[in-house]
């Protein structure tokens, strides 16, 4: 009965660490857009110029129709975004957040939603937005036997 | 005439003792002297050749090392830890999907691979407990068998049956994993979890340039070195290495054989697991389907090229293996291209030699067996001039 409760109690422990190591490891797809968006039947207009620091990375900037990918690991990370005006020479905006994306895989950001100081500037990324590329009919794998290739009759 | 009879005694013995260390030691001093000779027509530099070498013996020992259990326990070289590769592949493909990166990406797929590789380490016990003799073959064949249940999986029932979300591993058709997966995320992690560059060293004219050391590798692969020793030296590992020398009188004196040598497989087939991830971290790219396949034969190779047989093996084997078996990987293309001028002559000669040396120490194996059989039965009889002075 002993043995049987030490098994459980590593078993649980396994599954915790196990847990722990995912939401620790797991990268985040965060994909940051600058492009105009409507929310609500109003519009919101792409910055002119943004800078944005992700994780205290390099900074990306953006401009209107702008989309770019940063990755991140853990599960939060600081978002900064400087709202320049349209020479990129003086700062206007600067806005700082945590995000926690927690268990979640990718996000996209809307610069546009952010610097309105909107709470939905979370989107989902594009990947979750299109559909799966279509079935093609000749598989292109090495392990796949071409559709050309005809079985012997004989 | 008694000086004369001695000397020719004393010589006899010497050459006595030559021709049984070069019996004893035949492959390691073949393999020297193939490297010494291949080296300087490769002309490769030195600290090209040591860092190639640091990086193979962090990417490649751990596996090795996964062999000398099996072997205390007399069920020679474990060709079955091919299963345990699958299992540290199916754990890779599912830390790859779930986008878990760094070390920590590394010890979920090791959590994820190591029930799978105790249920293949388990029914493989079972299956080599019914063969006992033969062992290896069915070690082998056993590996053909849990490859096909490995491609049914892979290729059938994952994206299908069992969940795979990141679309960019799945085949176009809609289920089955490609064939090559990117590892970018635990891509070397390990080997510059603790960086250290040495160098450069100036001995008199000879220069060697910066090498650098994964220590956080060899820091695991040290570890595993000291479980191998302390395990010896436990009740289990007593029991393994009765059961080694005699079966029968293991069973007699009240081991467990049966069971005994299941968790020797066990063992071996777990770290086998952990030793595939370690290599595929290295290599930074999983081949869905060939990955695990030459792992088991390139391991035994590498253990038997170390002076290993199949019933005796140390960890000063798997180093030496390591290092003579992968130095033939780096000369022998560049040596067979500057002699022969085509690289790929050098190859031909890398694998007629690596899988020459399997053969050869098997039949080695064999021959001293039977040698050993011969002694024992002389010995029965009686001496030859034992018996004049009886």
């Amino acid at each position: 009965m002993r043995s049987f409760k030490e098994r459980v109690a590593a078993l649980v422990v396994v599954l915790l660490v196990s847990v722990g190591l995912f939401y620790i490891g797991r990268e985040h797809k965060v994909f940051l857009d600058n492009r105009t968006i409507e929310v609500e039947g109003q519009s919101f207009r792409a910055l002119k110029f943004v800078r944005v620091t992700v994780a205290g990375k390099e900074p990306v900037e953006l401009m209107p129709r702008d989309r770019d990918l940063s990755t991140v690991v853990g599960p939060s990370f600081k978002l900064k975004v400087e709202v320049m005006d349209e020479f990129g020479e003086d700062v206007e905006k600067t806005i700082e957040k945590e995000l926690k994306p927690g268990f979640g895989k990718d996000m996209m950001l809307s610069m546009p939603l952010l610097a309105a100081d909107r709470d939905d500037y979370i989107l989902p990324a594009p990947t979750v937005q299109a559909p799966p590329p279509a079935d093609d009919v000749k598989p292109t794998d090495e392990l796949a036997i071409p559709p050309d290739v005809v079985a012997p009759t004989e | 005439m008694s000086e004369n009879t001695a000397a020719f005694q004393t010589r006899r013995t010497f050459a006595q003792k030559i021709t049984a260390l070069f019996a004893a030691h035949a492959v390691p001093i073949i393999f020297i002297v193939i490297s010494a000779l291949a080296i300087p027509i490769s002309g490769f530099s030195a600290t090209y050749l040591i860092q190639e070498l640091l990086i193979r013996i962090g990417r490649n020992s751990f596996l090795i090392l996964s062999l000398l259990i099996p072997i205390m326990a007399g069920m020679g070289l474990n060709f079955g830890m091919v299963l345990g590769a699958m299992a540290g592949q199916i754990g890779l493909i599912f830390v790859c999907d779930w986008a878990i990166v760094g070390v920590p990406g590394i010890v979920l797929a090791m959590i994820i691979g190591t029930p799978i590789a105790v249920v293949l380490g388990l029914l493989c016990g079972a299956v080599l407990n019914r063969a006992k003799g033969q062992e290896m073959v069915t070690g082998y064949i056993l590996g053909f068998f849990i490859n096909g249940l490995y491609q049914l999986v892979v290729l059938y029932f994952m994206g299908w049956f069992i969940p795979i979300a990141d679309t960019s591993l799945v085949l176009s058709r809609g289920y089955g994993i490609r064939n090559a997966i990117s590892l970018m995320g635990i891509r070397t992690v390990l080997d510059r979890l603790l960086p250290l560059r040495l160098g450069p060293f100036d001995i008199g004219t000879f220069h060697l340039g910066y090498i650098d050391v994964p220590v956080a590798t060899y820091l695991v692969i040290a570890a595993f070195c000291f479980f191998v020793i302390w395990f010896r030296k436990t009740k289990l590992g007593q029991d393994m290495r009765a059961i080694g020398q005699d079966r029968a009188v293991s069973d007699s004196a009240g081991i467990p054989v049966d069971k005994t040598r299941i968790i020797a497989i066990v063992i071996s087939t777990v770290l086998a697991c952990y030793g595939q991830i370690i290599y595929l971290q290295n290599m930074g790219t999983l081949n869905t389907y060939n990955s695990h396949d030459q792992a088991g034969m390139f391991s035994i190779a590498a253990l038997l090229i170390g002076g290993a047989s199949v019933t005796r093996a140390s960890i000063g084997n798997v180093f030496l293996g390591v290092i003579l078996f992968h130095l033939m990987f780096i000369v022998a293309p560049m040596a067979g291209k500057n002699l022969m001028g085509q690289a790929q002559i050098g190859e031909f000669f890398r694998v007629f030699v690596s899988y020459g040396i399997i053969a050869v120490a098997l039949v080695l194996h064999a021959w001293k067996r039977h040698n050993a059989i011969m002694n024992a039965r002389r010995s029965l009889r009686g001496a030859p001039g034992k018996k004049e002075a009886a």
